[in-house]
């Protein structure tokens, strides 16, 4: 059974591999030639402006929340979708009262506006 | 698969108030200028919810295959709950539009928070009650930083998510340990397994896990931290609303998972609790008598009456089982009642929040003024009302649970809070004072706070018929 | 000896990504030069073919800049995240189905594993990650903004892939992809190849859609919406760190492809085969033949897509992956149900 992941780590394994080493090439090969200048955050040619790590759009936080419940939806969907064949009228009146309860959320959302970028 | 129609019929109190809270948001999303009809639809959908929870007061049965008791003890806790929403819709709406705060989102809030404590109460899975206290805490951390332009209210939301949050860690963890000890979440498998694994070491971390999160959620010492602060910063229904109906949801955990699962073979779980219990009713009432603010007095208050009910918890015998029930119910009354009227008298910018404010009361409002003595009588634990019936019951409880040293220390403890609730009394009645209350009371809170006063009346000249009830549970 | 064959599954399915997205580079500008009338790379090797390798050497012998605010373990680690996985979730599709070699049987997948589908949805979860570490880790306004309109981005239309899934996974019943493959090979009525394409068309549309928006290719290639964010998260990077977000986005629409020919296009399936009576060993040479050709159709249909449609603004975007591809996902999962019941 677990047997089965075996490939999976090593392929992991492989493709780490290969992207240690060509994230890392240049450091040896590469030219070392570093200045002031070059080593600057590139800001259109201007000096940087304070830190970029400031505050941003809380709309970036709404999405996010707004994906994980949609996501955790999802998760729950798939084990149903699987067995749907077998759970015959009583499965999809289950789900379909779950998903009308997560459309009235979504709908909630929707008219409140928080899915509105302007 | 079965579709389980007849386990939907006997949790169709549950089901009802699901899909009104569902319904309101549905309403909420189509208008959202004009509130009225969500407080009613709410109001409506909370009654009908109280009138089936009635119905089904027989005895429990499982349902959903073990996770849920239906009937007897969940449908009693639901009428609490039930009532304390009802009190708290009708104690918000004059208070909501004083404070230019009347949003439609207010009352979903406090529906889906009743639908958690209804969970936590008719739970037999710790899942569902890891369920229920989540629905209800989250809830709530947005209810107590409703007013967000406030400073006051963001904090008091602030501190209570994040130290509700540990507490969620808490009980989770400990929830994972009792899991892994005795193999089930199951409350029944767990009682069924308890002599054998309560002995083991993780067992007995994972039970302290719990019960370190659910004093938490009662605003038991040492546990207690929050509660002033943030019954401080909370719009003032909300935190009437806290204090009664979170906390009897948190004890209706108390009781089903301390008494009913663990509680009658285990001798120092009790004594935790019992000295859980004291440490509260000993702080609570000290420190209530130093507090100016009546919100922050009324806070320490909750945390002596959540020691007093904990004696009846830790006396673990049927006894003290009824005696909490009996106990909720008279502390939902004189308490949402207290803050209720605290809500009356409160104005914009935190005005009328000192206890001075209250001088010569009587006078000015003396319907008012008598209520409040009223509560506060019934809150001291003064005979006629129901107060006094609730504190004799869990005292006598943990007088036949061999420890009477509690029962002294709760009358004890009685008597020094009888200074500060008469204190106020005092200052009402005889003391003059300009107490200007800000407008003629809405007609709404006035009927809650009336409703209240009388039933803790009620409670105090017939105990009978809800002590009968409550004893048909067991 | 099961290691040891998955070892040599994994070197040549990587070689062929890896080779296959260096193609894919030199095809996008051949025919991004043919669409706008110009002749395109055309002087290292016969006609260009050369391009792609001089391109990599070039980009190995660069210096690797990382500006001084920049936090520097992150700024190393976001590349390299971003290539394992693109590289990875190629593990779970089959790219035929099994080959006598050598006297062996062996499954042309490389991890024949029942969770096929939640491995994929989950790495292409973690996927998110090298992107919008990039952006952070550069300390840089515009990789920054990038970094998290591509974390939106991605996320919003994340959802609208899982749930289109899910209409494939009510009518073949598993989350094995073989399985789903298999389950293409019927037939309907006799004679149209019971391929998903046609059991779940608005499954195939929203699925396609919003696999667009997860490699972020035009016309949802905001995060680097050269204009406004010069460069997007990986405007702070150089050399082959660089190289290694540019193969991977390559990358992974060469997985893309593979997984709507998989979950949509049956996969390595080729219809009517069965009755040429070929040797087994033909057989599977042509049905891995197949799949390529499936493959490489679809990412034909990603160039010409990326060259002949304008870009959406930001606000379309996330309207489009909300308000659009989300209920029409969840209405296909309802009307699939409802037509599963219907029929049986």
């Amino acid at each position: 059974m677990l047997r089965n992941y075996l490939p999976i780590i090593m392929m992991m394994a492989v493709a780490a591999l290969f992207g240690v080493v060509m994230g890392k090439i240049n450091e040896f090969i590469g030219p070392k030639r570093p200045s002031e200048e070059k080593q600057s955050t590139y800001e259109s040619g201007m000096e940087p402006i304070r830190t970029a790590r400031e505050r941003f759009s809380v709309k970036f936080y709404m999405v996010a929340m707004l994906f994980i419940v949609f996501d955790i939806e999802v998760v729950f969907l798939y084990p149903w979708a699987v067995s749907y064949k077998h759970l015959g009228v009583a499965g999809f009146a289950t789900m379909f009262v779950f998903i009308a309860i997560l459309l009235i959320g979504y709908f909630y959302v929707w008219k409140k506006g928080a899915l509105e970028w302007d | 698969m079965n579709l389980y129609y007849t386990d939907l019929i006997t949790n169709s109190p549950l089901l009802t108030l699901t899909a009104t809270g569902l319904l309101l948001i549905l309403i909420e999303s189509t208008k959202s200028t004009r509130t009225r009809l969500t407080f009613g639809v709410g109001i409506v959908g909370l009654a009908v919810t109280g009138v089936l929870a009635c119905f089904h007061l027989t005895p429990e049965q499982s349902t959903f295959n073990g996770m849920m008791n239906a009937g007897g003890y969940g449908s009693y806790f639901t009428i609490i709950f039930v009532l304390a929403a009802i009190l708290t819709f009708l104690l918000s709406r004059s208070y909501l539009e004083r404070m230019g705060n009347n949003k439609g989102e207010y009352y979903i809030l406090i529906v889906f928070a009743t639908v958690g404590m209804m969970l936590m109460a008719s739970a037999n899975d710790l899942i569902i009650v890891f369920l229920g206290i989540e629905l209800m805490s989250i809830c709530l951390y947005i209810l107590v930083g409703f007013f967000r332009v406030k400073d006051r209210s963001n904090e008091s939301s602030i501190k209570y998510f994040l130290l509700g949050a540990f507490a969620t860690g808490f009980l989770l963890y400990g929830i994972a340990l009792v899991y892994g000890t005795s193999g089930s979440t199951n409350l029944t498998v767990i009682a069924r397994s308890f002599p054998t694994v309560s002995s083991n070491t993780m067992f007995i971390i994972g039970v302290a896990l719990m019960v370190v999160a659910f004093s938490f959620k009662v605003a038991a010492v040492p546990f207690h931290m929050w509660a002033p602060d943030v019954y401080e910063g909370a719009p003032t229904p909300v935190t009437g609303f806290m204090a009664t109906g979170a906390k009897a949801a948190a004890f209706a955990v108390f009781v089903v998972v301390f008494d009913r699962t663990l509680g009658f073979s285990g001798g120092k779980l009790n004594l935790v609790i019992a000295m859980i219990a004291a440490a509260s009713m000993i702080l609570g009432n000290v420190l209530a008598i130093a507090q100016t603010n009546v919100k922050r007095m009324l806070a320490y208050s909750s945390i002596a009456h959540a020691g007093y009910m904990l004696s009846g918890v830790a006396a673990a015998n049927t006894e003290g089982q009824s005696g909490v029930l009996f106990y909720l119910i008279a502390y939902l009354f004189m308490n949402l009642g207290a803050f209720g009227i605290v809500g009356i008298m409160e104005g914009e910018d935190e005005k009328n929040l000192s206890i001075d404010d209250y001088a010569g009361l009587s006078t000015q409002r003396p319907v008012l003024a008598m209520l409040m003595a009223v509560f506060m009588f019934s809150l001291a634990g003064v005979p006629p009302f129901g107060g006094f019936f609730g504190k004799y019951y869990v005292f006598l409880a943990a007088v036949k649970a061999n420890m009477t040293w509690l029962a002294v220390v709760g009358v004890l403890t009685s008597l020094v809070s009888a200074y500060y609730y008469l204190r106020l009394v005092v200052l009402m009645y005889f003391r003059d004072g300009k107490a200007d209350v800000p407008m003629k009371p809405s007609f709404a809170a006035m009927v809650a706070v009336c409703v209240s006063a009388l039933l803790i009346l009620q409670l105090g000249l017939y105990p009978s018929a809800v002590v009968q009830l409550v004893q048909s549970f067991h | 000896m099961d290691l040891i064959e998955a070892f040599f599954k994994i070197v040549i399915v990587i070689g062929a990504l890896i080779t296959g997205a260096a193609v894919m580079v030199f095809l996008e500008r051949k025919i991004s030069a043919y669409i706008q009338n110009r002749i395109g790379p055309n002087r290292v090797g016969p006609r260009g073919w050369l391009q792609p390798i001089v391109d990599v050497v070039k980009l190995v012998m660069k210096e690797d800049i990382v500006p001084k605010s920049a936090n520097r373990f992150i700024h190393d680690l976001a590349p390299i995240l971003s290539i394992s996985i693109a590289l990875c979730t190629f593990a779970v599709i089959p790219f035929g189905n099994t080959i006598e070699l050598f006297g062996r049987t062996v499954k042309l997948m490389i991890a024949d594993v029942n969770i096929g589908m939640l491995y994929i949805l989950a790495l292409t979860s973690v996927g998110v990650y090298g992107i919008t570490l990039a952006g952070w880790s550069s300390n840089s306004k515009y990789s920054l903004l990038g970094g998290l309109r591509s974390s939106a981005q991605l996320i919003s239309y994340e959802l609208s892939m899982g749930l289109s899934i899910i209409g494939v996974i009510m009518v073949a019943g598993t989350l094995r992809l073989d399985q789903v493959v298999v389950h293409q090979t019927r037939y309907l009525w006799g004679w149209l190849p019971a391929w998903n394409i046609f059991l779940q068309p608005v499954g195939f549309i929203t699925f396609m859609v919003a696999s667009f928006a997860e490699t972020n290719r035009l016309p949802f290639d905001l995060p680097e919406a050269e204009p406004e964010l010069v460069g997007g998260y990986h405007t702070e990077y150089s050399g082959m760190k660089f190289g290694l977000f540019f193969l991977s986005e390559y990358a992974n629409m060469i997985t893309s492809s593979a997984l709507i020919t998989t979950l949509f296009l049956g996969g390595w399936s080729i219809p009517f085969a069965e009755n040429l009576a070929l040797s087994p060993l033909t057989m599977s040479l042509l049905q891995v033949g197949s799949f390529v050709v499936k493959v490489f159709v679809v990412l034909m249909f990603y160039i010409v897509v990326r060259w002949t449609i304008p870009r959406f603004r930001y606000d379309q975007l996330m309207n489009l992956g909300w308000k659009v591809m989300l209920p029409l996902a969840i209405a296909n999962i309802l009307l699939t149900g409802g037509l599963l019941l219907a029929l049986n």
